[in-house]
């Protein structure tokens, strides 16, 4: 329903926060994983985002927002940590291993922004309620 | 959500009102509104229990979806205590 587009726009900030949150918990938990299916370390993984537009008029051509999209969770380019260990079993004939190439700082930083813009959204959503709300008190008494 | 079966019922209710008080198309309009908010409940309704059962992974959903319903529920509310309002007002004109 048109009525409810702010609603809809701010549920897909959620559900694209949500995923970032997911992304930084997967992060943490595989800061030590050096096996993966496609082989060698786990490789931090960072979400993208796309704007979602809705078309509302044909000639000339107009777009209005419909929020967020998540358009790709892609791999972090940069070469993993290496790190001397001569009895670990994946270690190369040199006795290094290849660990992910994760900072605890940042996952950290993006865990904390990734939750600061969900509550943001939550907000968003509770303001556009109580302003329907109060507008539904108009005439009234 | 026990309201479900009130509001489908509804439908006859507002046809019979609609022949002595408002127009054809009002109540038409009308009832299409309300079907719109019953279909909300009924999204509120499958929501919480796909929450309930394990199957929505999102909690915000359901959430939403309630949050609309009640919304939407509200703003038939205000409408409906209109419209009788209005036919109140009519009923006491004197001729």
């Amino acid at each position: 329903m048109e009525l409810f587009r702010s609603f809809n726009i701010s549920a897909s900030a959620l559900t694209a926060e949500k995923l970032r949150v997911d992304t930084v918990a997967s992060n943490l938990a595989n800061m030590q994983t050096t096996r993966t299916a496609a082989g060698g370390p786990y490789k931090r993984k960072t979400v993208v985002f796309s704007e979602r537009l809705d078309q509302v008029r044909q000639m000339p051509p107009r777009f209005r927002g419909q929020g967020v999209r998540v358009s790709a969770v892609v791999d972090d380019p940069n070469p993993p940590r290496q790190e001397y260990d001569q009895e670990h079993p994946d270690a190369n004939e040199a006795g290094f291993v290849s660990y992910p190439n994760i900072e605890l700082a940042k996952e950290m930083t993006d865990l904390i922004t990734a939750s600061r813009s969900y509550e943001a959204n939550t907000t968003a959503i509770n303001t556009a309620k109580s302003l329907y709300l109060k507008t539904l008190e108009i005439g009234r008494g | 959500m026990r309201i479900n079966p009130y509001v489908v019922s509804l439908p006859a209710a507002v046809k019979e009102e609609k022949k002595e008080s408002t127009s054809a198309v009002f109540g038409d309009l009308y009832r299409d509104a309300l079907h719109k908010v019953n279909q909300q409940q009924i999204e509120a309704g499958i929501a919480t229990k796909g929450l309930i059962t394990g199957e929505v992974e999102d909690l915000h959903h359901v959430m939403i979806a309630s949050e609309k319903a009640r919304l939407s529920l509200q703003l038939t509310v205000q409408v409906t205590n209109k419209i009788i309002e209005a036919y109140k007002e009519i009923t006491r004109m004197q001729i």
